[in-house]
């Protein structure tokens, strides 16, 4: 037994499938005994180089454990999925138990595009005067209190 | 003292740290210009490749 991480680039314009992709994925690993630790679906990033003419990616991260033998294939399979634009299995000697960083930031923007944005929208039209002055007060007195000190 | 964000352990997901190791261009900066120890650093570079080989970091700016 082997513990494994495994990432998988999913082409983006089967993103609204993802759900049919991951229960079939899930059953090739059943059906080769892989017992599945975790997934996190981190969802569509802006690829950093374009890949077969893609420029986003559905990224899907996996904690798995199972036999090395068998991993050969369902890398077999794999390769022939033409849905999956990269994969990349990764041998770990423990998995990390929190979320990744990827996951932690696909969750936080999500809210902050809707809610945030109006926020600032807000606060710059109503207090933009008021906050220029009270930016100044504060300066003055810091420089004053500085030459106090000195 | 260190000026760069040195983790417990090196991920190729933690992107943010791992750009602060490489130039505009994509290229790793060597560890005699970051000043990280010999070690770290051949945990950075291992997984920069990684991210890269991912598409979550570029390997040159010149993509098209």
């Amino acid at each position: 037994m082997n513990k494994y991480e495994a990432v998988i680039v999913l082409n983006p314009n089967l993103s609204s499938k993802v759900d049919n992709f991951k229960k079939d994925f899930e059953k090739l690993l059943k059906d080769n005994s892989f017992n599945i630790v975790k997934t996190e679906d981190i969802g569509r990033r802006q690829l950093a180089y374009s890949i077969a003419n893609h420029n986003k990616g559905h990224y899907i991260l996996f904690n798995l454990e199972g036999d090395p033998s068998k991993l050969i294939e369902i890398e077999t399979k794999i390769k022939y999925n033409e849905s999956i634009i990269r994969h990349l299995f990764l041998v770990v000697k423990e998995h990390n138990g929190e979320d990744s960083s990827l996951f932690v930031e696909s969750k936080n923007k999500k809210p902050e595009t809707s809610e945030v944005e109006n926020v600032k929208e807000v606060v710059n039209t109503d207090s933009e005067p008021v906050k220029e002055e009270d930016l100044e007060d504060t300066s003055e007195g810091k420089q004053e209190e500085g030459e106090d000190n000195e | 003292m260190s000026k760069y964000e040195l983790p417990k352990k090196f991920d190729y997901k933690d992107i943010d740290i791992l750009k602060q190791f490489i130039t505009e261009t994509g290229k790793i900066i060597p560890a005699r210009v970051t000043g990280v120890s010999a070690s770290n650093q051949r945990k950075i570079t291992k997984s920069i490749k990684i991210a890269r080989f991912l598409a979550l970091l570029p390997y040159t700016d010149m993509h098209q």
